[in-house]
């Protein structure tokens, strides 16, 4: 054997072996099943299929909880991991979902909306595949998952992805991103169709507010804030100078786009009756100018080299060495959803909706996210969804 | 919106919250008034609820020309288009189509999306601003400049948003900022050069009462 074939055998065995441990690695990340409970207020669950049957044993098809109140009221539909990379987003529907309560009206929530892109990882960007939150039993853990859908659930990609039914001209990517294939179509690509159930089950269901839940950079515009399309700018606007004066924290309006179409704050909008708000929180982990994107960068939202460019001005947010905690991203969550309802129920009396247990955002400074999580061990398992 | 209990106890902690001596000490402002935008941010649309909840009725327009604000009371029968809004909210019994405008109220902060959809750059917005308040000056119309969106309508030396503020808050009767707004002292330092009267309030809530005060002469 020459010495150069003794090298490319190497070269091929270190490879077979890196490739063997990585897949073996993505294939459990995508097999990974994170625990739901469904709280005292959860009083059926259904699948997403049901809105669209094409979905049915797709792995885009996901949970779909609804918290029916004893008196009547409106609707509010909260969507969470719609991008699975913005992962406040599920641990605040959890918080609703394992906590919450109803007295009047209903709550129907989506914690894993793109469930494809939850076991999607982002591997040239060295995302860590799992995070975990402490709790009071020990530690939950949760899959870190990519903005996008699986290539592996939707696949081949399009050259440049022609956005349906307005025909605006997006990027390849955009065909696995559910925050733009809204408003979808029953027989489209695999993230239209996820996108169309959601459209089907608000104008089915009577949803008066649907929430989608997201995060954003810092170094981007369009962060820590609401963003609302006319119908929907009041509420945002009374809910910005309710929690600035009442809770300490602020998140500012930004009105929707109108040509910048497959947005849920949008779409949401103009195809139903529904007013929609997407929430962003800001997640320093998303920006590109970070160290090594590591659970720690994710849970802390702390960073060096964005508190240089916050020092320069640079930033769009307020930041310091305290960096952007999960829990101040889930606490502001939980108030702008509750304030949301809050403002809805005094708009409309007649559509109101009450919740109660959820905390505020002190709540969630004080006791931290995990506090409010219960054992899935010890829960009743017919009350234990994994996802 | 509804005066629900929960709002006016807000309303009321808000107002106590606000800086002392703010609120007994503002300039007088009168009617009928004008809000508008400079820089096209949504905090103009802030600016508008805090009026409807201080009960002060308005005629809104986010890019008026000099023209429109000299028809006065209802701005020349305008009327909303693609990145053009227009809201006539003013008593007319009060104060009847064409009625000189006595007051503008500038919510300051720029938005790129915002000049884009109404067809602007930021120099251009600036000439506007320019144009508008030049027509103010000599009209006697008095200028309350409202900057309201805290951090986040503030930026670097020189940025749009800067230009924002460059473009009207030295030229304003009442300079109306939140504390997050105004951390830097840039503000004070303003009004102080310009002899301006500035008022800071903690929250953009706390603009409510104080806009109460103002049109309550």
């Amino acid at each position: 054997m020459t010495r150069t074939a003794i090298y490319k055998m190497s070269l091929a065995a270190i490879f077979g072996l890196v490739s063997g441990i990585a897949g073996y690695q993505f294939y459990e990340h995508r097999h990974y099943q994170a625990p739901i409970i469904a709280g005292p207020g959860v009083t059926r669950v259904v699948k997403l299929h049901e809105y669209c049957p094409s979905l049915k044993g797709t792995p885009a098809d996901t949970d779909v909880f609804f918290l029916e109140g004893a008196g009547d009221g409106g609707t509010v539909l909260l969507v969470a991991n719609t991008h699975s990379n913005e992962p406040a987003a599920r641990l605040t529907a959890e918080i609703f979902l394992e906590n919450c309560t109803i007295q009047k009206g209903r709550l129907i929530v989506i914690p894993q909306f793109n469930n494809s892109g939850s076991r999607n990882t982002k591997p040239g960007d060295g995302y860590p595949l799992y995070f975990e939150i402490p709790t009071a039993w020990g530690k939950k853990k949760f899959r870190m998952g990519n903005r996008n859908a699986s290539p592996l659930d939707s696949w081949p990609d399009p050259d440049v992805y022609i956005h349906y039914p307005d025909r605006s001209l997006l990027s390849y990517l955009d065909v696995r991103n559910t925050n733009r294939t809204w408003p979808g179509r029953p027989d489209g690509p695999l993230m239209e169709r996820v996108c169309f159930a959601a459209m089907e089950l608000i104008r089915n269901e009577q949803v008066d507010v649907a929430i989608d839940i997201h995060g954003a950079e810092t170094m981007f515009p369009v962060t820590n804030c609401i963003v609302a399309p006319e119908k929907s700018s009041r509420i945002a606007t009374m809910v910005q100078l309710m929690t600035q004066a009442m809770e300490g924290f602020t998140v500012n309006v930004y009105p929707s786009p109108q040509n910048f179409r497959g947005l849920s704050h949008r779409e949401i909008g103009d195809y139903s009756n529904a007013m929609p708000f997407l929430l962003e929180a800001p997640i320093p982990f998303l920006d590109q100018p970070t160290g090594p994107k590591t659970e720690e960068l994710l849970l802390t939202g702390r960073d060096p080299l964005l508190l240089s460019l916050a020092r320069q001005g640079k930033l769009f947010v307020p930041y310091d060495e305290y960096g952007w905690p999960m829990k101040n991203r889930v606490g502001q969550h939980c108030s702008v959803i509750l304030e949301i309802m809050n403002q809805l129920s005094q708009a409309s009396p007649e559509r109101a909706v009450v919740a109660e247990n959820v905390p505020r955002y002190k709540d969630v400074l004080e006791h931290d996210v995990g506090y409010y999580y219960h054992n899935p061990a010890t829960a009743d398992p017919a009350r234990v969804y994994p996802n | 919106m509804k005066h629900t209990p929960f709002i006016a106890a807000a309303l009321a902690i808000c107002l106590l919250l606000s800086v002392p001596g703010a609120a007994q000490d503002v300039p007088a402002a009168r009617l009928p008034v004008l809000t508008t935008s400079a820089g096209q941010s949504n905090d103009v649309n802030t600016l508008n609820i805090i009026l409807e909840q201080a009960g002060v009725k308005y005629d809104y327009c986010d890019v008026p020309t000099v023209d429109m604000i000299k028809a006065g009371v209802g701005l020349g029968g305008q009327e909303s288009g693609e990145g053009f809004h227009v809201a006539i909210k003013t008593d007319l019994d009060k104060y009847p189509t064409g009625t000189p405008y006595k007051t503008i109220i500038f919510a300051i902060g720029a938005s790129l999306k915002g000049m884009g959809a109404s067809g602007l750059t930021i120099e251009h917005e600036a000439k506007r601003l320019a144009r508008v308040i030049n027509y103010c000056k000599e009209n006697n119309i008095y200028i309350i400049a409202v900057h309201s969106g805290g951090a986040a309508t503030r930026g670097a030396e020189g940025s749009d948003n800067e230009r924002m503020i460059d473009a009207v808050a030295p030229y304003a009767d009442h300079l109306v900022v939140i504390e997050s707004s105004n951390k830097d002292g840039r503000f004070t330092a303003i009004a102080k050069e310009h002899s301006i009267k500035l008022t800071e309030v903690q929250y953009a809530l706390n603009i409510v009462a104080l806009m109460k005060t103002e049109f309550a002469q």
